[in-house]
């Protein structure tokens, strides 16, 4: 019989295959611009899921992720250009920049919730940002930093390197991936749980023995990995970093699309993202004011789906297999003695 | 003499200008049943939140089988092994029954593992299990927290109390909004598990009160006007007058007393 799961499961591995065939399919039916849109769908996606882990599973809303992303993308940059350090280095010193801010942020941030904790968010990006426009030569200030990018690995004769479209694609298609698995295994762990609990409510979660406090810091810890690792790869990805990523303009966008692809769901993120990547790049060689159709679907999707699209979908799928189910669950609900 | 189970020292907690906990000195001793109660604003529920650590003490102290508790953050008095349930029912609402028992559980733990999945850890899963039967919730294990019936979510709430093996156990108004065949199976349950913890109720359904209650601490003003067995407060003229003083009430407590 079909179920949901089934269901879930059958989309999650057309989805891994259309990934996989990207490189062949796209070029064959569009153009092989379109192999570049998915990748960066592909690490925006990821830097939205870091909104969404805060958000959609913790109950903290960040207008600052930025700052981490930016922060992915200064480690590489500067590594690469400044330090001449090669590939795998400059990912762990993007990687680890961004943890270290996250971790003195965080421990400020989480001390505060809901709308004090989101404008904390955006004071520190915002310091951080007029920071890096102004320490010019160390971050290139509104210029940025453009690198060359060394080779990702040589092993013998063979080298693989972003310089090759399939190599980059496929090493952003690894990385992402491998991210999002570990956010699903956070998820079901019982440290997901504590997240989930502490977001729906904070009080009873510390009377059961939550330490909010330390689980929230782990959560934005974890949430500054996520973006820092984006950052890291936009990096790569643009072999340019500069100070106008980490603008609290950019985490904005993030929200909206963790937010209209379903904050909580795994996929929300990836889901919402995509879908105004592609309209942005559809829309905006033609008319300017793309942002205008964006805002307008936020809007419908926060009044109509406040779940998001993952949501709707979800909720739908529940209600199909629930009418699968004959209406002998009905008569075994408990009745009071 | 063996230290009070919960034992509180000139405790003081003021709102402003309002002192809803006043020079409060009680000493509880353990392996008895106390009910909390007095007139709406006496401080009941405040007192519940400085031991819980929810609220901060102006001044005073808190002693849990003689250890000093005061100041002492809501998560780590949990651990010590105090449990409560609140006024207004408070679970994880988006959470289902079984995930609500499961965190519950789960929490007491010092570590949460990352990434290995929750439902794996077959000790939980069976204590899940049979806290459900307990309570009686099985047939909504699935059912989201948010969805189910007040009196469910109360039994929900002394179960999530259960299944962390407490000590001590401080109810607030744990029959609140149940209908009377809900009462009855909650009375049961709260009277079974006094037998081995240690349970504070705070209760304004005074036929529960007089029916479970070991020993009465009455309440008013953020102080205490009476303490004693049942049988004491109900012929305590200060308590007449204060709370139970309506004369048509009187009747009802003498028979509840002599139900």
């Amino acid at each position: 019989m079909i179920t949901p799961t089934i269901i879930g499961r059958a989309m999650l591995i057309a989805f891994g295959a259309f990934l996989i065939s990207v490189p062949w399919l796209i070029p064959a039916l569009l153009n092989r611009f379109w192999v570049s849109v998915i990748a960066e769908i592909m690490i925006w996606s990821l830097f939205a899921a870091s909104v969404n882990l805060l958000f959609g599973y913790v109950g903290l809303l960040s207008f600052g992720q930025a700052l981490y992303f930016g922060f992915g993308m200064y480690g590489v940059a500067i590594g690469v250009a400044t330090l001449g350090l090669s590939f795998w280095p400059a990912f762990g010193m993007g990687i680890i920049a961004a943890v270290a801010i996250a971790l003195i942020s965080g421990i400020f941030a989480v001390r505060l919730t809901w709308h004090y904790f989101a404008i904390i968010t955006v004071v520190f990006s915002l310091i951080f940002y007029f920071l890096a426009v102004s320490v010019k030569p160390l971050t290139g200030g509104d210029d940025g930093i453009n690198f060359a990018l060394p080779p990702t690995f040589s092993f013998g004769g063979v080298v693989g390197s972003f310089s090759s479209e399939n190599f980059q694609y496929f090493f952003i298609l690894a990385t992402v991936s491998l991210c999002f698995f570990l956010m699903h295994c956070v998820i079901r762990s019982p440290l997901g749980k504590a997240f989930v609990a502490i977001r729906d409510n904070d009080v009873r979660a510390a009377l059961i023995g939550l330490n909010v406090y330390r689980l929230r810091l782990i959560a934005f810890v974890m949430a500054g990995f996520l973006a820092g690792v984006s950052g890291a790869l936009f990096a790569f990805f643009g072999r340019y970093a500069s100070a106008s990523y980490m603008f609290y303009h950019v985490s904005g966008e993030a929200v909206v699309w963790a937010i209209v692809g379903g904050a909580g769901t795994l996929f929300g993120p990836i889901v919402g993202t995509s879908l105004f990547i592609v309209i942005r790049e559809l829309v905006s060689t033609h008319w300017e004011h793309h942002s205008l159709i964006v805002g307008v679907m936020a809007i419908l999707v926060v009044i109509l789906a406040p779940k998001g699209l993952v949501g709707l979908w979800n909720d739908r799928l529940a209600r199909w297999g629930e009418r699968g189910k004959d209406a002998s669950i009905r008569t075994s609900l408990r009745t009071d003695p | 003499m063996t230290e009070p189970a919960l034992r509180t020292e000139n405790l003081t907690k003021r709102f402003g200008g309002l002192t809803a906990v006043d020079n409060l000195s009680l000493s509880l001793p353990g392996g008895r049943l106390h009910a909390i109660i007095g007139p709406n604003g006496a401080g009941k529920t405040t007192l519940f939140n400085l031991v819980s650590g929810l609220l901060a003490a102006d001044s005073g102290r808190v002693f849990f089988h003689g250890r000093d508790i005061t100041g002492l953050k809501a998560h780590q008095i949990s651990r010590l092994g105090i449990k409560r349930t609140m006024q207004i029912k408070s679970v994880f609402p988006q959470l289902s029954v079984a995930e609500n028992l499961w965190i519950t559980r789960q929490a007491a733990r010092q570590f949460l593992h990352p990434f290995c999945p929750a439902s794996r850890d077959q000790d939980t899963r069976e204590r899940v299990g049979q806290t459900l039967d307990q309570i009686g919730l099985t047939a909504l294990a699935q059912r989201p927290a948010g969805t189910l019936s007040y009196g469910d979510i109360a039994l929900l709430e002394i179960g999530m109390a259960l299944i962390s093996e407490p000590q001590l156990l401080l109810l607030d108004e744990p029959t609140c909004g149940m209908s009377p065949a809900e009462t009855e199976r909650a009375v049961a349950k709260i009277r079974q598990l006094a037998r081995t913890i240690d349970i504070v109720i705070i209760e304004h359904d005074m036929s529960v009160v007089f029916e479970i209650a070991d020993d009465i601490t009455v309440m008013a003003q953020g102080g205490i006007l009476a303490y004693g067995n049942p049988g004491e407060i109900s012929n305590d003229e200060r308590v007449r007058e204060a709370y139970l003083g309506q004369p048509e009430d009187e009747d009802y407590v003498d028979e509840a007393l002599h139900a």
